[in-house]
């Protein structure tokens, strides 16, 4: 009788969790899985969006890479990753100072992560603002006597993707700071105290005493910060470049909504991006995962 | 002696290094307020100036919320975000509490299908769901958005929720079995009060995020109606023959609310990076 009861409750309990999951999961189907699938068998087709649909096997990959600025886009994606590196040694600096804890520090810990609240919107336009013609960086440039740099920094290649790296790094340093500061927090604090700051032997201590310690949250802010290069950059660049001059901007992401928009809309071409992108992610995610299992085998 | 002038003076110099750090982070604000009150020749010719105390433009904020319509464009956001997050709560809160609390067959495959899914970015899946969507004439509604949402935040809020839920101990849920307590007391009076800390994180990070975002509405919602502010915005600075002191207003009214949330709870965000939970 009581084993009669004991096993009622748990398929009661059994059937709550299956309905305790059964929204998520069906939202995950239609949103989720169900996208990929069709996003994965639209790239082998050329689909408009309308009538047009038929099967062309691997001929929009081909397309990509041999007849389109892919290889452009590509390396604009690895040009914006030259931001990570800057990104930690800057945030992690920014972390060890705040680690010393001196007046005020809780306000300024605060204040390193105020750019990640803004929207990319507001902060991309005013970086296009900035490096405008007739912006304040020109502005500046022109009255301390430097005419030569007074340039169109949007106008070519090399500048607006300075300005690009410039403007994600900027967004980024307190994320990083903020990361490295939760990793320096789970270390016992003796360690940290033997290795107090002052003077000449700041640098030393900094990447000598603290990074090999906190390796391991290094590498998770340099994974999260390069899979989001690939991914969470359309909005900057949307509001500071629009991809341009021409491609020379564009990142894949970026292509995918460009493609999406254009006239002749070709949503076999975009997908078949879409799938590339996917596949790199997957790669980037892979490897994080990699880490994170060697760290849980240390410990 | 010398040593605690040294240690002192160390202190100063990281002191100023963080005001330094405080300004360059604070700075583009304030360029943005300051220059919404002046008139574009003040802007052009001054652009670090104080704007001029006799006469500040405010006409450029009365333009924003009477021509532009700013406010409208908030509510629009500001619907969006909410029911994104009381959705993102509801179906977030049940499911982690059944992943961390209920034992069931298929509990960990599933839960490993569910988080993989985190990583696929939105730009992979935004033209077949703008097809279903077009489809079923969701299109240009709130409902295209919030469940675009929904699909890009779930799995990120249950892991984030299923790790708190553990530390709940499986006493008190047992307790309150023994007397009576069915499946909603449970979520009531256990899981949502003691798993607040990942649930507050949730409400403040998705607002954010949501406030913020320009991609997916950008894509499906385009009509003038019911679009968001990020959305209206960008379109209004594309136009390069815009007013700048007038779009600059219109910046800073955007910024204002998620700064607001994040300068009330800004602890709760500090501590959920610093443990590695959101990107």
């Amino acid at each position: 009788m009581k084993a009669v009861v004991k096993s009622n409750f748990r398929k009661k309990k059994a059937i709550q969790g299956i309905l305790s999951i059964l929204p998520t999961i069906i939202i995950l189907l239609f949103m989720r899985f169900y996208p990929i699938g069709e996003a994965i068998y639209r790239s082998f087709t050329n689909w408009n969006g309308l009538y047009q649909n038929d099967w062309v096997g691997f001929q929009n990959y081909i397309d990509i890479f041999t007849n389109s600025p892919f290889w452009t886009l590509l390396r604009n994606s690895f040009v914006l990753l030259i931001s990570v590196p800057f990104q930690i040694v800057i945030g992690l600096i920014i972390a060890v100072l705040l680690y010393e804890e001196v007046a005020g520090w809780k306000f300024f810990r605060a204040i390193v992560y105020v750019p990640q609240i803004i929207s990319a919107v507001i902060i991309g336009y005013l970086f296009r603002i900035a490096f405008g013609l007739n912006g304040p960086v020109n502005f500046i440039l022109r009255k301390i006597g430097l005419q030569f740099m007074n340039i169109e920094w949007l106008g070519n290649s090399a500048s607006a993707l300075f300005v690009l790296v410039f403007c994600l790094t900027w967004f980024s340093i307190g994320w990083q700071a903020i990361v490295i500061l939760g990793g320096m927090a789970k270390l016992p604090p003796s360690i940290l105290e033997s290795a107090n700051l002052d003077g000449a032997d700041f640098w030393q201590r900094t990447f000598l005493v603290i990074v090999p310690m906190i390796s391991r949250t290094i590498e998770y802010g340099a994974i999260m910060s390069i899979v989001w290069t690939f991914t969470g950059t359309f909005a900057f660049i949307y509001s500071i470049t629009y991809g341009g001059p021409g491609y020379e901007t564009t990142t894949i992401d970026y292509m995918i909504y460009t493609k999406f928009y254009q006239a002749s809309a070709n949503y076999g071409f975009a997908t078949a991006l879409a799938v590339i992108l996917l596949i790199i992610i997957l790669i980037l995610t892979f490897i994080e995962m990699r880490f994170t299992n060697k760290a849980s085998e240390w410990e | 002696m010398n040593e605690k002038i040294k240690h002192k003076t160390t202190k100063v110099i990281i002191f100023f290094a963080l005001v330094i750090l405080t300004i360059s982070n604070l700075y583009p604000l304030l360029f943005v307020f300051l220059n919404s009150l002046k008139t574009r020749p003040e802007y052009l010719t001054k652009p670090f100036n104080l704007p001029n105390l006799d006469q500040l433009a405010w006409g450029n904020y009365v333009t924003m919320i009477s021509q532009f319509q700013i406010l409208k464009l908030f509510r629009n956001t500001l619907i969006i975000s909410v029911l994104t997050i009381i959705l993102l709560l509801t179906f977030g809160i049940v499911a982690s509490y059944a992943f961390s609390k209920i034992k069931f067959i298929g509990r960990e495959v599933i839960y490993f299908l569910i988080i993989s899914s985190m990583f696929v970015p939105v730009q992979v899946t935004i033209i077949p769901i703008y097809m279903m969507f077009s489809k079923i004439h969701l299109v240009n509604t709130y409902w295209s958005v919030v469940f675009t949402y929904l699909g890009m935040f779930l799995s990120e809020a249950i892991l984030l929720m299923t790790a708190t839920f553990r530390g709940i101990p499986d006493g008190i849920i047992e307790a309150a079995e023994l007397e009576g307590a069915g499946y909603f007391d449970i979520l009531r009076y256990v899981i949502v009060p003691m798993g607040r800390p990942a649930i507050v994180l949730c409400i403040i990070y998705y607002f954010i995020v949501t406030w913020n975002d320009l991609f997916t509405p950008l894509i499906l919602l385009t009509d003038m109606e019911s679009r968001t502010v990020m959305v209206a915005l960008a379109s209004l600075i594309s136009r390069y023959s815009g007013d700048p002191t007038f779009q600059f207003a219109g910046l800073f009214l955007a910024a204002i609310p998620a700064i607001l949330v994040y300068a009330i709870f800004q602890k709760f965000i500090i501590k959920g990076i610093g443990e590695g939970s959101t990107r």
